[in-house]
């Protein structure tokens, strides 16, 4: 374990550690744009600049390792100015676009330019024009004028996704980012490039001018698209939620997330949900809160305990939620008769190698423990046989979250229907529902940044999150749905304020309208 | 002293070129006596020859040899025939007039590595060299002087010619390498060195052709015979090619240590009637430049061009003289510079076209007298902070032209035009 010393302090590191990361370990700040924790080490921005004792030149910190003894600093005037002239070579041919830049507000060089600018430019020459709005792909827009040449996306590509669409052509000052021929960027993962790329060079076709940075809340939970459960950030503010990124998780996801877990904000906005609960008996569609639908239910309820009441969830809760439902349906209504819907069948095992798997729910583990600890072995063949035979005639469903990955939601809409009363809850609109004849209570439920719990990943990891914000007010969690579907009295408490940060870091930005580019904010200089 | 020819004895023979007229002059007839040495023998001879690398960096080569990992890895030979340095162009013949000189030099010291595969890295543009050295290349083969147990030694060589796209970065050992493995030619960072993890990640020991072609007389005459020429520090003989205002530009084996202005008055037959020596860049577009008062102090030595802020390069001279206009001078190379960086590391890929775009605003008449010192700051902060030396070859021709011809520049700046030639970039070039 050598020990350095880092602008006076003594620092301990792993054999093999880096100054750069024995900087980040010891909080010392220090520029880079083309270091990436999850690449190879590139060393082209040449800012990760420091002085070691006993070396005449400057040196960068993000290749060379740290050996015992070796002193360290990188505030040192020789450093500045070398970080000076390494920022004025990134701005010579960068447009100053900050006004209309996507990445304002998060940009790598617009923080170093606060820290190392303001001063008066040299460059007097015309720039270097590059092409502007490339459409690399489905997913990425490349602004070429602002790319700095990090290669952190062309690294990305050949070393994480392993697709290799990127490259970087032509050389010198004319040299572009580019995807090879007869390519696009079209991989599962391919907008883990933008969150990559320290300037506004790539950006998400999805994200893309839709919101300023600075006027988002943001808070980390738990990704439900699929098994594997990667920590992420979601991005918000009084309009919805606008964006999904991944945080770094060493047991789970590293650095990295799916392309189709960055769509799960979309299935909590407003205008993607059940808003207010919908019961309709034979006289049609009465509309109320979501609270007074489960105790609406809990009549019939109470009146099909035992063998003629089913249970069928999707594994799109917590267990928390999972626990509570389950043990009612046990204990209150005395039935075993709880079923999993498995969604997707033929690719519920895939892996693509990386993290995103077929199976589609975020908790499928803790809904088989949940059922194996109340002894619940009934298969979907008993339900459908069930049904079938008229023995079951009331059925209460956890739908999912996100309907798009159950495809044959509509058919077991239809097939559930059979029941004489369907009581079905979850937080999307759906037409197939809506259309059902006969009785049925649509119950709105909370999403998973609505809430508090825990969802096991497909290794068995459990990982806890908590609730970011409210979005329905009325939805209801599973836990709560259990209690009043049970008879139980409960005060549900709605706000007419939704969307209120409650999961925020410390050091976040609190403010809405306050500019989020945190070194200026730290600062104070706004 | 003059010049001394171990080398390029018998360059002026055409039939120098095939493996007969090759054979004729004493060709392969150390590579026997070789491949009976310990390979350990031949790294310490080259050693105590003193060669050191003719590419331009000046490394000694025995010393190179000795940093492969003793593990048994697979390694490679690579000759670097690349040479794209402006000015430079001694290979050329090398590999023109004597082909097999150099692919003995390779067997002999792919023997004293323990490499079994070896390529020769050609720029794209040598078609007439790359013709020769493939025809010598089969010869061997057919002699059997190649392949599989080579003069019934056991020791096993194959030897393919690559042709480079014609990138000067390709040059650079590391930038060879990513070109050699298919990729783009950019230089790779280093540590590791290419004697630890080059080709293919295997170990790897790039040479330069002229640095090859001299093992296999270290090994024939022996390294003191070597160190008969040349200084303590700079042994051995040297190619020097002379291009500019000279009598007779081309190619000139002397011995090290040998005085430069010797080399222009003597060897290439002087200075054109009438002319002046106003300035040399001795080793290659990357080194500075001497102005002529300098010249006379200089010998051909690492060392004494050292001393002089300069380098013995890859032994390019470029001879100018006092109808030659240093600012236009400048304005090639800083555009050739700008052409030819990789794009990878940023002081250089935007330096040099900072560079080149402020030395074209002077010769085109929209100069800043400021413009001056700027390239004098932007050369500065290029320098060693990048992964290769292609930053450093652009920026130190700038210093020292704009500090030692300032007035020039100076007088561009305000007049529009050049002092010498008293004309405009326009009317220079149409």
């Amino acid at each position: 374990m050598p020990k350095c010393t880092i602008n006076g302090k003594e620092v301990e590191v792993k054999e093999g550690t880096s100054i750069i990361e024995a900087m980040q370990q010891s909080g010392d700040r220090i520029a880079h744009y083309c270091w990436h924790p999850g690449l190879s080490v590139a060393g082209v921005c040449r800012l990760c600049m420091v002085e070691i004792e006993g070396n005449p030149r400057v040196q960068i910190a993000c290749n060379t390792m740290v050996t015992e003894g070796m002193k360290i600093n990188n505030t040192s005037e020789k450093v500045r100015d070398a970080v000076k002239w390494g920022l004025d070579f990134h701005l010579i041919n960068h447009p100053l676009d900050c006004p209309i830049c996507d990445q304002a507000g998060e940009c790598g060089l617009q923080d170093q330019y606060m820290e190392y600018g303001k001063y008066d430019p040299e460059m007097a020459e015309p720039k270097q024009k590059k092409h502007k709005v490339v459409d690399l792909g489905p997913t990425v827009v490349l602004d070429s004028e602002r790319c700095i040449l990090c290669s952190r996306c062309v690294r990305f590509t050949e070393e994480v996704s392993k697709t290799n669409e990127l490259g970087i052509f032509n050389r010198g000052d004319r040299s572009e980012i580019g995807t090879h021929d007869g390519l696009e960027l079209n991989n599962k993962y391919s907008l883990n490039t933008v969150d990559i790329c320290p300037v506004g060079a790539l950006t998400s076709k999805d994200f893309r001018f839709r919101q300023r940075v600075w006027y988002l809340k943001d808070a980390e939970t738990v990704c439900n698209g699929c098994a594997t459960g990667c920590s992420v950030k979601v991005y918000y503010n009084k309009e919805g939620f606008f964006r999904v990124k991944p945080v770094y998780n060493e047991k789970v996801n590293g650095h990295w997330m799916c392309d189709e877990g960055r769509d799960i904000y979309k299935f909590v906005n407003r205008e993607h949900r059940l808003l207010k609960a919908q019961v309709r008996n034979a006289s049609g569609w009465t509309e109320m809160t979501a609270g007074a639908a489960a105790k609406n239910a809990n009549e019939v309820l109470k009146n099909a305990s035992g063998d003629s009441l089913a249970l069928v969830l999707t594994a799109q809760y917590t267990v928390e939620e999972f626990d509570a439902i389950v043990s009612t349906f046990v204990n209150e209504f005395k039935t075993k008769k709880v079923f999993f819907w498995i969604n997707n069948k033929e690719s519920f095992d895939n892996f693509d190698g990386l993290l995103l798997r077929g199976d589609k729910n975020p908790n499928t583990k803790g809904l088989l423990k949940v059922l194996e600890k109340h002894g619940i072995t009934a298969t979907w063949s008993d339900l459908s046989a069930g049904l079938a035979n008229g023995s079951i005639k009331t059925i209460v469903v956890a739908g999912p979250e996100n309907q798009a990955v159950f495809p044959d939601f509509a058919e077991r809409v239809k097939e559930l229907s059979k029941a004489q009363n369907l009581i079905w809850m979850q937080s999307g609109k759906n037409d197939a529902l809506m259309s059902l004849t006969g009785n049925v209570w649509l119950i709105p439920m909370k999403s998973f940044v609505e809430k508090d719990g825990t969802f096991v990943n497909h290794a068995g990891l459990e990982q806890k999150f908590k609730k970011v914000t409210t979005v329905v007010s009325e939805a209801l969690t599973l836990t709560e749905a259990a209690l009043l579907l049970a008879g139980k009295n409960l005060a549900i408490p709605t706000t007419a304020q939704t969307f209120l940060p409650l999961n925020q870091r410390e050091d976040q930005v609190a403010l809405e309208a306050r500019k989020k580019n945190e070194f200026v904010f730290r600062r104070g200089s706004l | 002293m003059a010049e001394a020819k171990v080398l390029t004895e018998f360059y002026h023979l055409p039939e120098f070129q095939t493996l007969a007229g090759y054979k004729a002059k004493g060709g392969y007839e150390t590579l026997p006596k070789a491949l009976k040495m310990q390979p350990q023998q031949i790294i310490d001879e080259v050693k105590a020859s003193g060669l050191r690398g003719r590419g331009g960096a000046g490394f000694p080569t025995g010393m190179k040899w000795g940093f492969l990992p003793k593990n048994g890895e697979p390694r490679y030979l690579l000759c670097n025939a690349d040479e794209g340095e402006p000015g430079t162009f001694k290979d050329r013949m090398m590999m023109e007039r004597a082909p097999h000189q150099l692919i003995e030099g390779m067997i002999i010291s792919a023997f004293a590595i323990g490499s079994n595969k070896g390529y020769i890295y050609v720029r794209g543009e040598y078609v007439y060299p790359i013709e020769c050295l493939n025809k010598a290349i089969k010869e061997a083969y057919a002699a059997g002087l190649l392949g599989k147990n080579i003069l019934g030694s056991g020791f096993d060589f194959d030897l393919d010619v690559y042709r480079g796209a014609g990138a000067y970065i390709c040059g650079e050992e590391t930038g060879m390498i990513s070109s050699l493995e298919g990729l783009k030619g950019q230089p790779k960072l280093k540590p590791p060195f290419p004697a630890v993890q080059g080709y293919l990640r295997k170990p790897t020991i790039v040479n330069n052709v002229e640095t090859l072609a001299a093992v296999t007389y270290i090994i024939k005459d022996g390294a003191q015979a070597y160190r008969k020429h040349g200084t303590e520090k700079s042994a051995g003989t040297k190619l020097f090619s002379v291009s500019g205002n000279v009598m007779k530009p081309g190619n000139y084996e002397v011995p090290l240590g040998y005085p430069l202005m010797d080399l222009i008055m003597k060897e290439c037959g002087g200075m054109k009637p009438g002319r002046r020596l106003k300035a040399i860049i001795p080793g290659g577009s990357s080194a500075p430049v001497l102005t002529a008062e300098e010249v006379a102090k200089a010998n051909l030595d690492y060392e004494s061009l050292a001393g002089l802020g300069t380098m013995l390069g890859s032994g390019a001279v470029i001879v100018m003289d006092d109808s030659q206009c240093m600012v236009d001078m400048l304005g090639v190379l800083t555009h050739f510079y700008a052409h030819e960086s990789c794009g990878q590391c940023t002081p250089c890929r935007e330096g040099t076209g900072w560079l080149n775009k402020i030395l074209h605003s002077i010769l085109e008449g929209r100069g800043r007298l400021q413009d001056i010192d700027l390239l004098i700051k932007v050369a500065d902060n290029m320098k060693g902070k990048t992964i290769c030396a292609l930053s450093d070859a652009a920026a130190l021709p700038v210093l020292s032209f704009v500090t030692k011809f300032r007035d020039e520049f100076e007088f561009y700046v305000r007049e529009g035009r050049s002092k010498v030639k008293g004309t405009t970039y326009a009317e220079m070039h149409h």
